[in-house]
This record gives structure tokens, sequence and C-alpha cells, in this order.
């Protein structure tokens, strides 16, 4: 069967005309019963078509996400990456931490009772906390505070952390308004639900200064593993802590420079344990605080090692002989104890801060401040 | 260049010009004069509601946060790297901004977590924050992108039934879907007519090979 006997066929079932199948008599036919030129009826249907183009073009452009016009129109982008080379803080808001916690300190030594005790745990972390504890417990007998490294009403702002990791830190300094030594501050913050806190802080040995720190806005990086450095700031504080004990270790090759802190105690390890020799026998130990060590590279490459020394004083009392420790003020307040029968032993927190050269060279000690916080006798 | 595809390009230009009119009015409405636009979410469950970077971060001009609470209690608003608040927040119950619907003006809320939330108002790695009764608002700009913002309360009671609403202005995005609607236009109107002037001639054209063919016979 052929296409045209095909139509008529079909034009026959379906009682219609052959022309009436045929797309183009259908216009011709549309544009009569329209009462259109065949013509105008073709740009009407291309105009609707233009027009259907248009609705979806507008609707895609529209409402397709991350490309449609108001992304573009609105400059809607992807979130910025989290710059790993800035400070987590900004400058403001270090020295509001600063004002707040130098402030809190400054209630917690002045007052007493339980808020007294609760401003020193707002300021105060760690071996800081236990300094000045044990500060604020031996005030009758120890110099005043006029000392105190609270006095300072501005507190200069050195170095925050670079990075979002933890731990977090600023090292600031103060000078007392009343003059002396400049105070070297070490405060952090060990997560981000806890709020920076003073860890430590010690006078500058004169004639020691601070070399400068990377720009605040871009923070200074903590050194971890002494890579780059004359000496491991663990190492460091190893060997410094072993050269002062008594009675005294050769330390050969020293990595640090020997300094007027270390000679002070040297000095006074020796003058008690003269003062004693005929009833007790006095030794004295020094060992570095656990997780107390931080090192944070300074903007020559250099670092700034800060870290706690325990030192203890033992007295073993000699047999048949009493020791009296009224002499001892700081001793008796401790421990109640003015007769010693058999041990005793004093506890004192070393706060130490060096300079570590980048490649060779030895460390230098630029702060150092120390604080008896424990006794027991017996 | 010949009559049909002049005609053609024509017909492009005009469909594009349509397009960018009615794309740039739509939104010079949308935005008006301000060229403001606002998104809000409540949320009845409890726990914190977050802005994320995602959403914060997505376009570079300042946007105002606004977080109000129904039970009129104190509100505690706060600006902090991303990274530190989902250190803060980690298992706590929080209604999260997921998603931006415009033109609705509705943000989307995802419910995570279901710890009670720590208190984080002593936490030191807020940038911003803001405190009020009821409601508080804070401006946060893009200087220290990505940072996620945290509404959370301000007293001992939980937060509940709260809504946070994020609104970006900025005059230049009317301005341009205004000069997007003009361009559509010009294109618009120079490339109907256009096509307009070319059915004229064409008509005129046949009607004269009429003539022609009449006078020939």
């Amino acid at each position: 069967m052929t296409r045209h006997d095909l139509i008529t066929k079909s034009v026959a079932m379906l009682r219609l005309r052959r022309e009436d199948l045929i797309g183009k008599d259908l216009i011709t036919k549309s544009a009569a019963r329209l009462r259109l030129r065949r013509d105008d009826l073709i740009r009407v249907g291309r105009v609707i078509v233009v027009s259907v183009v248009c609705v979806v073009c507008v609707v895609m452009i529209a409402s397709v996400p991350r490309w449609g016009a108001t992304h573009a129109l609105l400059g809607i982008r992807e979130a910025p990456k989290a710059n790993t080379t800035s400070a987590p803080l900004t400058v403001d808001q270090a020295k509001r931490i600063l004002a707040r916690t130098f402030t809190a300190a400054y209630l917690g030594e002045t007052t007493s009772g339980a808020a007294a005790q609760a401003q020193l745990r707002t300021a105060y972390t760690g071996e800081g906390l236990r300094g000045v504890s044990g500060r604020v417990k031996l005030a009758s007998v120890q110099p005043a505070l006029s000392a105190s490294l609270l006095l300072a009403p501005h507190p200069k702002l050195l170095a925050v952390s670079r990075g979002f990791g933890f731990p977090r830190f600023i090292i600031a300094q103060t000078v007392a308004s009343d003059g002396g030594l400049p105070i070297l501050h070490l405060l952090v913050s060990p997560d981000a639900a806890t709020p920076y806190r003073i860890s430590m802080s010690a006078e500058m040995v004169p004639p020691a200064t601070v070399e400068p720190f990377d720009r605040l806005s871009s923070g200074s990086p903590l050194v971890t593993n002494g890579t780059g450095l004359a000496v491991a700031p663990a190492t460091l504080l190893n060997l410094y802590a072993a050269q002062m004990a008594f009675p005294a270790k050769a330390i050969s090759k020293a990595p640090f420079v020997a300094d007027s802190f270390a000679v002070q105690v040297r000095a006074g390890a020796a003058g008690a344990a003269g003062a004693v020799a005929s009833q007790a026998t006095y030794t004295q130990v020094h060992t570095v605080v656990p997780s107390s060590v931080y090192a944070v590279r300074q903007a020559s490459g250099d670092a700034l090692v800060l870290g706690v020394l325990e030192r203890t004083d033992s007295f073993a009392v000699k047999p048949g002989e009493n020791v009296n420790t009224v002499a001892n003020k700081a001793f008796v307040l401790l421990t109640g104890k003015e007769l010693v029968t058999k041990a005793a032993s004093i506890t004192t927190l070393e706060f130490v801060a060096f300079t570590v050269p980048r490649s060779t060279g030895q460390a230098t000690l630029v702060a150092a401040r120390e604080q008896i916080v424990a006794g027991a006798g017996s | 260049m010949p009559a049909s595809t002049r005609r053609a390009l024509a017909a492009v230009v005009a469909v594009m010009g349509i397009v960018l009119l009615v794309v740039g009015a739509w939104m010079v409405i949308l935005l008006g004069p301000s060229g403001e636009a606002q998104f809000s979410a409540s949320s009845k469950a409890p726990g914190a509601l977050v802005v994320p970077s995602e959403v914060l971060n997505a376009v570079d001009v300042p946007v105002r946060v606004t977080a109000t609470r129904a039970d009129g209690g104190a509100v505690f608003l706060a600006a902090a790297s991303s990274t530190d608040v989902r250190a803060l927040l980690a298992t706590s119950a929080a209604s999260t901004v997921s998603g931006v619907q415009f033109p609705a003006g509705r943000l989307d809320l995802h419910a995570s977590g279901a710890g009670v939330p720590a208190d984080i108002r002593t936490a030191d790695v807020w940038r911003l924050t803001a405190t009020g009764a009821g409601s508080a608002g804070l401006l946060v700009d893009q200087s220290r992108a990505p940072e996620t913002v945290v509404a959370t309360s301000g007293d001992a009671t939980a937060l509940t039934d709260a809504t946070v609403t994020l609104t970006w202005d900025d005059t230049a995005w009317f301005f341009e879907a205004l000069a997007m609607a003009t361009v559509g236009a010009v294109l618009a109107a120079f490339s109907l007519n256009d096509l307009w002037q070319g059915r004229v001639i064409a008509v005129r054209g046949d009607v004269a090979e009429t003539k022609t063919s009449e006078a020939t016979t």
C-alpha cells in the first residue's frame, strides 16, 4: 500500500477530506478560521515559541542554585577558608582579655575571702595559680604588694598565638606604676571553652630585653619540637634545672649563658646547707613542671622559651637533733611547725624565660621569679 | 549579512533583552531602593541558634543578625571563628541555618545534637558579642571570615521559641538591578524594532513582487 492510498483510506474512514490531514493546509485552514492570513498565523506561532523560551530562560536564570541571576547580582560566593596564618584574636580582643585578667588578679590579691579566691581563679591557672596562692598566703612575710605585677595599669601586648589550634597564648609585659623591673606574663587558653588566664609571670633580668615578635594580626607560632633552634626548649630547661641542683652537678657544654638568678639560687642553697650542717642534711632538686613549657617564635627567628621549674629544698634531720624553724616565717606559716625532728621540705616554683638563638649560640635568661608555694615538716 | 541571519540574531538579542528586563525589574521590586534582603526563621526546639559561615559569609557585605526570643528572656548573640564555635557546641542541641530561600525570605533550619548547651558566654573566642532582654543584634563585617554566629540564652533559662533574622543591605544591588533592567529594555526595544522593520520590508517586497508578476503576464 502506497502513502497516497493510506491517506485516502484514512480519510474515508474518518469521513474527512484528504487535504485536512496535510499540515500545510491545516495552517491555511486554521488561519482562515481565525480570519488571519497564513503568514500572520505563522508569526503568531513564532512569537508564542519565543515567549515560552523567554519564560523558561527567566525561570532558569532566577532559580538555578549557585548559577542564577540572584547569585551573580548579589555576589553570592563560597565562604572563605580559614586563614591558618592569622591570629585567632584581634588586638582589641587581646587587650580586653588582658584588662579583665589583670583586674581580676588585682582584686584577688587585694581583697580576702571567697570572693578573692574566685577572682584569683578567674585570673590565674596552673602553676600561675599555685604561685599566686603561695604569695597571698605568705603576704605577711614576703615583700609588700607594691612590688606586685598587678599594679600595672597599662599592660603592653607583645604577642598572640597564630592559627586556630590550641593551646593559645598571649604574651604581655607590664611595668608597675611605682617603677621597678618590667614583668613578663604568659596567658594561656587550653581550649575554646576556657578563657585565657595567667600561667606565669616573671621579672625581667637586667639588662635583658625581649626581641620583637611577628605582627599581632598574623600572630606568632609556637615552636613545638625545637626545630631551627640552637637547643630544644625542653632540653634547655631540663639542663638548666639540673645545673641548679645542690649538691652541684657539673653540666658540660651548657646551652645557656650563666645568669644572676642561678647564681643567687645556688648561693642560697649553699647558705642553707651551711646553716643547718650540724643538725640536718640539705639537698635541693629542680624539676621542670610537665606541660609548663611554651616556646614562641620571634620575628628574627629566635624563640622565647617560658617554663616553670619546681624546686624542692629537703632537710633530713640528723638523729637526736631538733631544728627550730621559728626564724623561717614562711615555713611556719605554711606548715604551722616551729620544730622539726625528722624531715622538712619547702617547695618553690621558679618561673623562667629564655631567649634561644635560631641556629648556634647559647640561650640567655631574660626573666625569672621564684615563689614558695608549700612546705612540710615532721 | 543575509536577511534571515540578521532576523535570527535580532530574535536572540530580543530574548536576551527581555530576560534581562524581567529579571532586573523583578530584583528592583524585591530589593527596593535600599537594596535590602531579609530572611528569618523560628525554632521552637531548645538549644542554640547557629548561623554558619556558609550563610554568614556568603556575600561580601556586612550582615545584620538579630535574635529574638518569645518569652522576653535575655539573649546572648556572638560571632567567632567557625572552628571555635564547632568546638564549643560539639554535641549540644542546636538549630543551624542550612539554607536561604530567596525570594521567599525564609531560612531553613537543621536541628542537631541533644546535649544541654554549655554556658559559652565566658569563652574568649568571641570577636563580637551582644546581649539584650528579649532580643539582641549584631552587625557582622566580613573582615574575619569564615565566622559563625551563635544565639543562645543570656540567662539561666533555656532558649526556646526564638527567631533569627539576617539582613543584608547594599544600595549597589538596587542600582545593579536597575541597570540590568535598563540594558534589557534597550536591547529588547532595538531588536524588536529591527524585527518589526524587517517584517514590513518583507511584506512590501511581496507586494512589489506580485505587481511585477501581474505586469509581466
